[in-house]
């Protein structure tokens, strides 16, 4: 329903509206989001804090490489500084859009690494109220994108942009993104339940320039419905490093090589 | 006093119609408050806000993230690992997750919930059945799967196959009863063999809460219009029968009224008020009633009838009610509060009701045109007084046969047993007893108490040794018959280890060092939705919270398990610097029935002394207050001996009868006792002033209230909540009692007594 009143919405504005379309923003807006640069490393401080305001850090560093173009294949690299009994614990992924990913993990107690079987997408990231989908991104292609109105954001000018699943399989109805017209950061987004309440709220609370490339800092996602929220920042952010391929093996799991996690 | 008193009456005749008014007009910010009415049906009220246990619940739950929740059984009795079930259930949980008001992503369920498993070397943290298996050997090892693990036996996946669980979290628990309807029509859509069930205690305290309203709505009223059947059967005049349910109906106005304007919430306790407080206003009026229909015809005129009759019973009127209102104020020192808020206003209302028949009463009696004044000496009279006679006659013998019952009773009264369980306030039959009670036969048990343990440092938890001492705590609670099962965060930590070596039976232990613990217990977490192990685990790993699932809601298995934990902690301290210590719902009950058989019991009392101290008072005589306190003493030990034989058991509702018990024993005895010494002082001898006592108005207005009050409180007894029929069998019983005691075994009392209890009066006579 939603949908076609969208849709409806949409045929009924003037044909010249807008300079791109709803498919364009969001294709532009993953690109720089998420693909920035040939590779990428940080420093992640991760704050999970319950609805009574308990705290749980994390602590970990973060390398990813891109493979082919914005919106293909990607791999992740997790070195685990905090809590402190799951130090030089390490995590990788390697994220392809039109497939499950594969996961390793490696467990100091037991010295051992073990595949880890990828759950849907939507599955939680690390124990976090983000989903594997929002730090590695969606198949554009997944969902039908179209602009519903312009509007500033604080100061900055921003297409909003309704985002529907086209299969029926996902636990949400639809999604609302401020996209920044001036350098397609997402700022806010909102995540509707089939109940048509908003469920999760992701929020760009900092965002710097590094190496010319615009980047969050600071995000946050809270989840209205329980009440929980995650604080992520980024520090010691940096992009075309260099990182090899041999990074993301098993070998380098047990022996997280030094110059890539100090 | 009663100069006053009779100023207020003469004013009340001679201008009857301005009194009516003006009752009407105060009446209307009463009635006003009605629309402001708040209802409170959580338990948990029972203690001050402050109360320690309370306290540290509250911690509990906010610590753990626990919500409220609704528990949703489903049953096939040839085994629920049926495509069709499974399909049904699948349905059922992803409509249930869209409803508004439930937390989805805190719901439990075999579709939702992780398990962890692994399969060909692959480490899998997934819920047991994110889509409904196909074939016959999918269903068999999801079966075995959930079967397998101690996460998901009896918690969610009954132990024999049949049922399967689903927890629903709330938002808040004043939704419940929205949300339960919700649930409802989910599952009404589907036709199969399964049979559904709804549990949980939000859904139990909301559901109490609008049947509460209905039993209100339904009940007084029907008890105050069977008592108006009575009245006229009895009196057959309707100018009997219209103005005491008029003052009876002004006072519960006036007084609910007050409450409710006072910012108080109708608990389950003052919802009974109008209950308490309409028997005590119509035996009022019937003695007024009595009295001046007796007279009436005498002197032909009405205003002349009422002021010889309140100049008579000036004294008994004022001192009956005002006692028992001591008495119920008495309860404002017990230290529960509904308790307390109980005791005050039905202490105002019995004030409300005594100015009510001071004043509006002789005004409607003014009012009233009637024919014909009858004078009849009714059949009941002749009755009462050949027992008069016998009782008197025989004193001795009748006194005897009281303290022989009174013996017998005392014996029935040790073998109460101290027992309450909300769940058993609805009735056997109730939907919501019998989920309770099919749940609680199928799976590890409805009520959940908690365990927590309690480290000094960050990450304690997570020792080797805590953990050990956790997982033997579990295994010992289990080997209680009323524990069905308990879950903690060993058993997650067992879970991975289990499943990180591959499924291997030999790992299906707790790991030996901290780290070990700690990454296992980060896996599960890095691997499943942020607030997976909320209800385990606080976030520094200082505190644990063991669930423990009870098949029984009764306080008295609470005390056992709990007495049973203590036992075990005694012999087998915890490791260094770790506590231990009961929360829960439960664990909250069997606190405030502590408080409430310890508070009522002194509160009771400390009335008692009260009592006998203004009886001693009014009737300025040591001896008279004693027996004035017998029947009392007799009526509230025949009731308890009664329950105590009939072996049920001692709860809230018959901790709160016993104030009653006061109530109705010290009216009947107060006016008994004043008429029989006017009378003794005018005439001067025992025989014929008994005779006039139990022969005349006096005894045949203390026989209609006990027959008024047993019959119009009789409907209670089909009531669908349980404490409402409690209080309307005891009224019945009690009502007779008090009335066969005051009118059998007080002219005996006399008669045998009379020595120290004429003496005197003699003397003054003299």
């Amino acid at each position: 329903m939603m949908r076609y009143l969208i849709v409806l919405a949409v045929m009924l504005l003037p044909l010249n509206a807008f300079a791109f379309t709803g498919d364009e923003i969001m294709k532009k807006s993953q690109a720089v989001f998420l693909y920035p640069g040939k590779d990428f490393k940080a420093r992640v401080m991760m704050k999970l804090i319950s609805k009574a305001g308990q705290e749980r850090i994390r602590e970990m560093a973060m390398l990813r490489k891109n493979y082919g173009e914005a919106g293909g294949d990607q791999r992740y690299f997790i070195y685990f500084f905090q809590p402190a009994d799951v130090k030089d614990m390490t995590f990788m992924v390697y994220k392809y859009p039109a497939k499950d990913d594969d996961r390793w993990l490696f467990v100091p107690a037991i010295n051992m690494v073990r595949r880890i079987a990828a759950q849907d997408k939507s599955s939680s990231f690390v124990g976090s109220d983000f989903t594997y989908e929002d730090i590695s991104g969606r198949d554009i292609e997944d969902d039908a994108h179209a602009i519903i109105r312009e509007e500033k954001l604080g100061e900055r000018d921003c297409y909003v942009i309704t985002s529907a699943p086209k299969a029926g399989d996902v636990d949400y109805s639809h999604k609302l993104s401020w996209i920044d017209k001036a350098n397609f950061l997402p700022l806010k987004e909102e995540y509707y339940a089939k109940t048509g309440e908003i469920h999760r709220v992701f929020t760009a609370d900092e965002i710097k320039d590094v190496k010319g490339f615009p980047t969050v800092t600071k995000r946050t996602m809270k989840n209205l419905k329980t009440g929980h929220r995650t604080e992520v920042g980024f520090v010691k952010t940096d992009y075309d490093i260099g990182i090899e391929d041999s990074l993301f093996s098993e070998r380098y799991l047990k022996q997280a090589p030094r110059k890539w996690i100090e | 006093m009663k100069k006053a008193i009779m100023r207020l009456v003469d004013l009340s005749v001679n201008r009857p119609r301005l009194i009516v008014l003006l009752t009407i007009i105060i009446t209307i910010p009463f009635a006003v408050q009605f629309s402001k009415i708040r209802i409170d049906t959580d338990p948990e009220n029972m203690l001050r806000d402050d109360e320690l246990v309370r306290v540290f619940h509250k911690e509990v739950k906010k610590t753990f993230n626990i919500e409220e929740f609704l528990v949703l059984g489903i049953v096939r009795d040839d085994g629920i690992f049926h495509k069709d079930s499974l399909k049904r259930i699948k349905r059922i949980t992803d409509d249930l997750l869209n409803i508004k008001g439930v937390v989805a992503d805190d719901v439990v369920s075999l579709t939702v919930t992780n398990n962890v498993v692994a399969k060909e070397g692959i480490l899998n943290v997934r819920p047991p059945m994110v889509k409904v298996p196909e074939t016959q050997e999918d269903i068999d090892r999801l079966k075995k799967e959930v079967l397998d693990n101690p996460l998901f036996k009896d918690k969610l996946v009954s132990s024999d196959g049949k049922g399967v669980v689903i927890y629903v979290p709330l938002e808040n628990k004043a939704i419940a009863h929205e949300v339960g309807g919700k649930i409802k029509e989910i599952y009404k859509k589907e036709d199969g063999p399964e049979r559904y069930y709804m549990a949980g205690l939000p859904i139990a305290e909301d559901t109490f809460g609008y049947e509460m309203f209905l039993q209100m709505g339904l009940f007084a009223p029907m008890a105050g219009g069977l008592l108006m059947v009575v009245f006229f059967i009895i009196f057959r005049r309707l100018s009997f029968v219209i103005p005491p349910m008029l003052v009876a109906m002004l006072s519960v106005a006036w007084t609910m009224g007050a409450l409710i304007g006072s910012g108080f919430t109708v608990h389950i306790m003052s919802s009974m008020i109008p209950v308490f407080l309409m028997p005590i206003a119509i035996c009022e009026t019937v003695h007024i009633l009595s009295d001046f229909y007796e007279k009436l015809p005498r002197v032909n005129d009405r205003k002349t009838a009422i002021l010889q009759v309140f100049d008579e019973l000036a004294k008994p009127l004022f001192f009956a009610p005002i006692t028992t209102a001591v008495g119920f104020a008495d309860l404002a020192l017990a230290d529960i509060p509904p308790v307390k808020v109980f005791g005050v206003f039905v202490a105002i209302g019995i004030v409300f009701a005594w100015l009510l028949s001071m004043t509006f009463l002789p005004a409607v009696l003014m009012l009233i045109k009637e024919r014909r004044p009858i004078l009849k000496k009714e059949a009941g009279s002749r009755a009462l007084a050949m027992i008069g006679r016998f009782s008197l006659g025989k004193s001795m013998f009748v006194v005897t046969v009281g303290a022989v019952l009174l013996a017998i009773s005392s014996y029935g009264i040790t073998k109460l047993v101290v027992n309450d369980n909300p769940v058993k306030w609805f009735k056997k039959q109730h939907p919501i007893r019998i989920a309770d009670r099919e749940l609680n036969k199928l799976m590890g048990g409805t009520y959940i108490s908690y365990l927590v343990v309690e480290g000094a440092h960050e990450d304690d938890i997570k020792r080797a040794d805590v953990m050990n001492y956790i997982e033997r705590l579990q295994r010992r609670l289990e080997k209680n018959p009323v524990v069905g099962k308990t879950t903690s965060a060993a058993d997650v930590v067992k879970r991975v280890n289990y499943a990180l070596h591959d499924e291997d039976g030999k790992y299906e232990t707790l790991p030996n060092e901290k780290d070990a613990i700690g990454q296992y217990l980060f896996l599960f977490l890095m691997s499943s939705a942020p607030d997976e192990l909320d209800n385990f685990v606080d976030y520094a790993f200082k505190k644990a919270n063991i669930w423990v699932q009870l098949k029984s809601g009764d306080n008295r298995d609470m005390t056992g398990v709990v007495k049973y934990t203590e036992d075990y902690i005694k012999s087998n301290p915890p490791p260094d610097g770790i506590k231990v210590e009961w929360s829960g719902l439960p664990y909250l009950n069997i606190t405030w029935q502590k408080l409430m058989v310890t508070g009522m019991l002194k509160a009771t009392i400390g009335t008692w002394w009260v009592v006998f101290v203004l009886m001693i008072f009014q009737f300025r005589s040591f001896w008279w207050g004693v027996v004035g306190m017998l029947p009392l003493v007799f009526s509230v030990a025949f009731c308890y001996g009664l329950i105590g034989f009939a072996g049920k058991e001692y709860d809230m509702p018959i901790a709160v009868c016993s104030t009653l018990a006061i109530g109705l024993g010290d009216d009947f005895a107060i006016h008994f006792i004043s008429r029989f010494r006017e009378r003794f002082k005018a005439a001067g001898d025992l025989k014929s002033a008994m005779e006039w006592t139990m022969g005349g108005e006096p005894a045949l207005a203390i026989f209609r209230n006990a027959l008024v009050i047993a019959l119009g409180f009789s409907p209670m007894a089909i009531a669908t909540l349980t404490p409402y029929v409690t209080v309307g069998l005891f009224f019945g019983f009690l009502a007779f009692f008090a009335g066969i005691v005051t009118l059998i075994f007080l002219p005996a009392l006399i008669g045998t007594f009379k020595g120290a209890l004429l003496k005197k009066q003699q003397e003054v006579l003299r």
